[in-house]
């Protein structure tokens, strides 16, 4: 049996809370990142407090909420973070997944797909799960071509969800269920 | 001006967390409507478990505003619903309802009670729109919060799973042009 935690261009490795909080420090300077990433008012914090945030969130929230960073196989850098979150106490078997790739630079090189394609792997053959669930803003056209590649597909849209350059922005659900991916990945 | 908290058959109120929990608690027993309203497994909570868990949430509570609903004709104790704010700053919004008193299922209780839900959230906390979600199989929650102006946004395919039989979840929506459109504003 391979590697669940390994792809082709990245791996899924365990989170260091303080190397992941001064990362996040870093990347959160971008506006654009965090606005791709969150709903939420962009912010900046420091290093400190992202740090002990990610520590208390994780420590508590699992196991519904399996959580991994993202490193380059070419030479084990940082590149961003990924997790499910298993919904409804698993009863329907469902999780919602995550993912920011973090530094520019790293944008559009296939990172996310890549490390998309192991959680995928990771919730279906691992948690046995029966579908995946994500949400994604609109005005993150790269986001939602890396999804459709991985199998996701669109099942609604909530209109006007998001308001920011003074302008409205729909949010998308998009889905998988265990057997298209199963089809994909036979 | 007109009291907000009044419809046609419900109003609006508060009670206490003693008299919820014992409310609660009853209608917990009723799986029927515990799966109406809820995607959590059915749990049994005695009253003394569920008051503490409405005390605690009431502490440190800045994003929600909840309601109890009461009959108008009698001042019967029915159901909850609630406001819960998903966001400040695009100013979005959850909300939920359940009738726990069967007896007051299909008979336009609920649908009172969302139409001053939905009020008191475009014209008091001035939202921008309201979300909700549901059971594919509550075709009578469907029904009525299409009578109150909500659009079906999207269908999560097979989200769920009960009796052995997937079901598909569904989200609604309703902006704020639109329901002062239907006002007549």
């Amino acid at each position: 049996m391979k590697d669940i935690f390994k792809g082709e261009l990245v791996r899924l490795s365990a989170v260091d809370h303080e190397e992941l909080g001064k990362a996040y420090a870093v990347w959160n300077r971008d506006s654009e990142f965090t606005r791709f990433l969150d709903a939420r008012m962009v912010s900046l914090r420091s290093a400190k407090s992202i740090s002990s945030f990610f520590e208390k969130e994780t420590s508590e929230a699992l196991p519904n909420a399996p959580y991994f960073a993202i490193r380059a196989l070419e030479d084990n850098r940082l590149l961003g973070d990924i997790g499910l979150f298993v919904v409804n106490n698993w009863t329907p078997r469902d999780a919602f997944v995550g993912i920011g790739i973090g530094n520019r630079n790293d944008w559009s090189k296939g990172y996310g797909s890549d490390a998309m394609k192991i959680i995928l792997r990771f919730a279906f053959t691992e948690l046995n799960l029966r579908r995946v669930t994500l949400n994604v803003f609109e005005y993150n056209p790269r986001a939602i071509r890396s999804y459709e590649k991985t199998g996701f597909r669109h099942e609604g849209r909530m209109r006007n969800a998001l308001l920011r350059n003074g302008k409205r922005w729909d949010m998308f659900y998009m889905g998988i269920l265990r057997e298209e991916w199963m089809e994909m990945n036979p | 001006m007109k009291d907000i908290y009044r419809g046609t058959l419900v109003r609006l109120c508060d009670d206490s967390p003693e008299v919820m929990a014992k409310a609660y608690s009853k209608w917990d027993r009723d799986t029927e409507q515990h799966r109406l309203a809820d995607s959590d497994p059915a749990q049994l909570w005695s009253e003394k478990k569920i008051k503490e868990t409405l005390e605690k949430r009431a502490e440190n509570n800045t994003k929600s505003f909840r309601f109890s609903i009461r009959t108008l004709a009698d001042d019967t104790l029915i159901g909850g619903v609630g406001l819960w704010i998903s966001s400040w700053t695009h100013s979005d919004t959850w909300l939920g309802i359940s009738i726990g008193e069967r007896d007051y299922w299909g008979r336009g209780y609920g649908t009172d009670a969302m139409r001053l839900a939905v009020q008191y959230g475009f014209i008091e906390l001035n939202l921008r729109r309201i979300s909700l979600g549901l059971h594919a199989y509550n075709e009578r929650a469907l029904k009525s919060y299409e009578k109150v102006g909500f659009k079906l946004e999207g269908r999560m395919r097979g989200e769920g799973l009960r009796d052995g039989v997937r079901f598909d979840s569904l989200w609604m929506g309703i902006l704020r042009e639109e329901w002062l459109a239907a006002q007549g504003a």
